[in-house]
């Protein structure tokens, strides 16, 4: 059997992956590591949000960065998504939670802006009123 | 502020004859129950086996109970809306007032819906899905009995507003800005929101739950193209309940924020947008009725294959289907709302991915048709609701295609065509596969089977009964029928409306046959033991354990080599003309260990949801610590499994001796 190995910890078994390669991502060091990164972007969007230095309108897209920065720390270091064999699992989740966000937000946005649009009273009707 | 809120003696409609009938009668059926459990002495039994227990399969059937139970209620509600607009026409009132009418249908949505299908559903998956997947036990077992136990909080809370307040008058849906305090002033929505806010977080734990176990506990050899397909559509129904439910929760926490703390999300006034709610009730609403089907799907691929004897046929592309319609389910949402306003291209848009979802679905019949084809079915009750199913389903998913076209949508959007169209869908689709499934696992979860000729009588019934009371629906609906009429004036409507309550009683004496198929079964128990374990001839690992099993499921994990492990097993022994020599070197098995951690997180759930529904603040916060504390204590815990001594297997094991053990 060719897939024999093809199965994950099911309870009363022994690990599949030995403890040592286990740990690879979930030390103290990397936990420590990631925590910081986490205040350092914390703490610059507060700044980003307060700040003059930064053009204006630029405040949200610096936002919007630090934001999607965060997301990618807390992934890597506190939920552990790597390139490694048994985060398979993991990477196929989140891919699907990112597209279920896509859709659900990209969706909201277009229905919602088309229905506003459509709601508006159209100019000509104004005119109709106005000239009345 | 008072110390009871908004609470007092004008809560209780002591003025409603119907009302406090029912409220009699269920106090007085409680009361009795819970005496006779006490003076029989079986509390403590109960408290040990069943409500602290962390034993999916325990929780499964509890699920299973409440649901059934909830059916009933639900099916009451249904009843007393057929047979008021059987005779409500012209100058006749009928029985029941307007805002009486409007509870009903708004709790018959909300139960069938919430605390029927759901529990339905998710009891079979706890019960089957770590039998089927060849381990011990999910992968939370703690907190699958919380969940359990906030489900049952909704339901409770949901039961009370009958006595006690209102329920909502909002339809289940509760749109906005009915639902808002200005249009709903009374504790009729707050019984909905916090209800379904305590079941919704029990049902989105179990979803974390069923996405762990399956991805991550199956029993060794066992990979993905080896699961059984009820593994696989629990797998997508349960990506789509962790998907789903968080925006239902926060919708709903968006519309108590408008009713408690004067927030405007939804309001009609300072910039609140009531379409905003209608989407995101949608986005959640419509992955809901996969959530819900594709588990019956499963049941329905296992059944045909299980009593045709043979595998079942296009595996992969039944669970490329159900993947497919996972992912597909959430680009379909508008179709709910085509009269609100969009424009005709994103009307046409999601028109189109409508009707493009039906075609997974359709490869999904034909996969049943042609596993039945050329196979040796036995007709058993199991096999009746399957078939059953297949010929209703497909006219009920064609009648749901004309609605995916946006044109045809406007003509009958909001009237009984409608009505017609989704119970034609959720009651053959659902419900139907629900029965099979437990007319299927009954013997493995209880040692013996379920009488076949009244299980057939009940089949019967129900077929028969649901078409003679939906099919009118579509002709009145296509007359111009409105939904959710308490009284209506054309008078050419009444016939098939009388049509429609003889199908709903058709459908009662179904429901009696299941009551009495259970009470002749648990009678003639003896005759109908399934001592083999394997009672249909079965394909799947759950097979291949006594009925019941014990606690630990397997007393070896079985080692898998292929789809229909049980089942190739057995071709195998049966080839080599003996049985394999049986292995003695038992190990000792660690089984999670009790707990009334669920039990009292719900209390507590309880208690914060009925103080918040009538605003009396101090117990809301005790309701709030005492859960929080509850779980505070589970966390410092020492001890959380026990372990079951190998002698002890060794013992279960040979009292049961399984036809062949993997
Ligand atoms: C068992 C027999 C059943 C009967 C006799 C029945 C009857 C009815 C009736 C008379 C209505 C009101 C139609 C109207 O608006 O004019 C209704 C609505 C509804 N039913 Fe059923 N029903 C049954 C089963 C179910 C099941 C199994 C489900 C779901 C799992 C379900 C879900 C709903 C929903 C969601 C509504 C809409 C409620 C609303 O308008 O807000 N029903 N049903
Ligand atoms: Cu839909």
């Amino acid at each position: 059997m060719t897939t024999e190995t093809h199965w994950h910890v099911a309870p009363g078994d022994l690990p599949a992956i030995p403890a040592s390669e286990q740990n690879a991502s979930s030390g103290f060091l990397v936990y420590t590591i990631g925590l910081l990164l986490a205040v350092i972007l914390t703490v610059t969007s507060f700044w980003v949000a307060n700040t003059s230095v930064i053009w204006a309108p630029g405040v949200p897209a610096g936002l919007a960065v630090l934001a999607i920065a965060q997301m990618g720390v807390h992934l890597v270091f506190f939920l552990h998504i790597t390139t490694g064999p048994d985060s398979t699992n993991n990477v196929l989740a989140l891919a699907f939670g990112v597209l279920i966000v896509f859709l659900v937000l990209g969706g909201s946005l277009v229905i919602m802006a088309n229905l506003n649009e459509n709601m508006m009273p159209h100019t000509e009707m104004m005119n109709l009123q106005i000239e009345r | 502020m008072t110390l009871l809120g908004k609470l007092d003696w004008s809560a209780v409609p002591l003025d409603q004859p119907i009302i406090m009938g029912t409220v009699g009668g269920m106090v007085v059926a409680i009361v009795s129950i819970l005496s006779w459990v006490t003076l029989k002495g079986y509390v403590p039994y109960l408290w040990r086996e069943w409500i602290t227990s962390v034993d999916h399969k325990r929780i499964g059937v509890m699920y299973i109970v409440l649901a059934l139970v909830m059916l009933l209620r639900g099916f009451a509600d249904g009843i007393m809306m057929r047979t008021q607009q059987a005779v409500a026409a012209g100058g006749a009132q009928g029985y029941l007032p307007p805002e009486h009418f409007d509870q009903i249908f708004s709790a018959h949505g909300t139960i069938m819906i919430f605390f029927v299908a759901m529990p339905l559903v998710i009891g079979l998956m706890n019960f089957a899905v770590p039998l089927q997947l060849g381990v011990r036990d999910v992968a939370f077992p703690t907190m699958n009995s919380i969940s359990f136990w906030l489900t049952a909080s909704g339901v409770l809370l949901t039961n009370v507003s009958l006595a006690v307040g209102e329920f909502a008058k909002t339809g289940w849906f509760a749109y906005p800005p009915l639902s808002e305090l200005q249009f709903s002033p009374g504790v009729g929505v707050d019984y909905y929101l916090w209800s379904l806010q305590l079941s919704g977080i029990g049902t989105l734990l179990s979803g974390v739950n069923f996405v762990t176990t399956i991805l991550k506990m199956r029993a060794p050899g066992m990979s993905y193209m080896r699961m059984p397909v009820f593994c696989w559509t629990a797998l997508a129904s349960n990506l789509l309940i962790v998907a789903a439910f968080p925006v239902l929760t926060a919708l709903f926490a968006m519309l108590l924020l408008d009713r408690y703390l004067g927030f405007h999300f939804f309001t009609v006034d300072a910039g609140g947008n009531a379409m905003m709610y209608v989407n995101l009730f949608w986005v959640w609403g419509h992955p809901e009725v996969y959530i819900l089907v594709l588990p019956a799907f499963g049941i329905f691929s296992e059944v045909a294959a299980t009593f045709s004897g043979k595998s079942l046929f296009g595996y992969r592309s039944m669970v490329l289907a159900t993947m497919t319609i996972c992912v597909l389910s959430y680009t379909v949402w508008l179709h709910h709302f085509f009269t609100m306003g969009a424009s005709a291209s994103v009307n046409a848009f999601f028109g189109i991915t409508s009707m493009i979802i039906g075609v997974p679905t359709g490869v999904k019949v034909f996969n049943w048709l042609f596993t039945m084809y050329g196979g040796r079915v036995r007709f058993t009750v199991p096999v009746l609701w399957t078939i059953g199913f297949m010929m209703s389903f497909v006219f009920g998913g064609l009648t749901g295609v004309l609605l995916a076209l946006p044109a045809v949508d406007w003509q009958v959007h909001n009237s009984v065509f409608l009505v017609a169209h989704f119970h034609h869908v959720i009651i053959p689709g659902v419900l139907f596969g629900c029965m099979a499934g437990y007319n299927y696992w009954f013997p493995k979860a209880f040692g013996f089977r379920l009488d076949e000729r009244w299980g057939k009588a009940a089949f019967w019934c129900w077929f028969i009964g649901f078409h003679l009371a939906f099919m009118p629906l579509y002709v009145t609906g296509l007359m111009g029928m409105p939904r959710r009429l308490q009284h209506y004036d054309v008078l050419a409507w009444q016939p098939w409306l009388l049509v429609a309550e003889v199908g709903a009683l058709v459908i009662l004496t179904g429901i009696i046959c299941q009551i009495v198929q259970i009470v002749v079964s648990i009678r003639h128990r003896e005759q109908l033991r399934d001592t083999t374990g394997d009672p249909w001839n079965g394909r799947t690992l759950e097979w291949s354990t006594a009925s019941p099993p014990p606690a630990w499921n397997f007393a070896v994990l079985p080692r898998v080599h292929e789809l229909d492990a049980f089942w190739a097993h057995k071709q195998r022994v049966l080839a080599k003309q003996r049985l394999p020599v049986r292995q003695h070197a038992y190990q000792p098995i660690e089984v999670p260990k009790n707990s009334p951690v669920g039990f009292a997180t719900a209390f507590f759930a309880v208690v914060s949801g009925f103080a918040l529904i009538w605003h009396i603040w101090w117990m809301a916060g005790f309701g709030v610590l005492g859960a929080a504390a509850t779980l505070l204590a589970f966390m410092f815990r020492t001890k959380d499994e026990v372990e079951i001594p190998a002698d002890q297997v060794d013992l279960f094991d040979r009292a049961h001796p399984v036809e062949v053990s993997l």
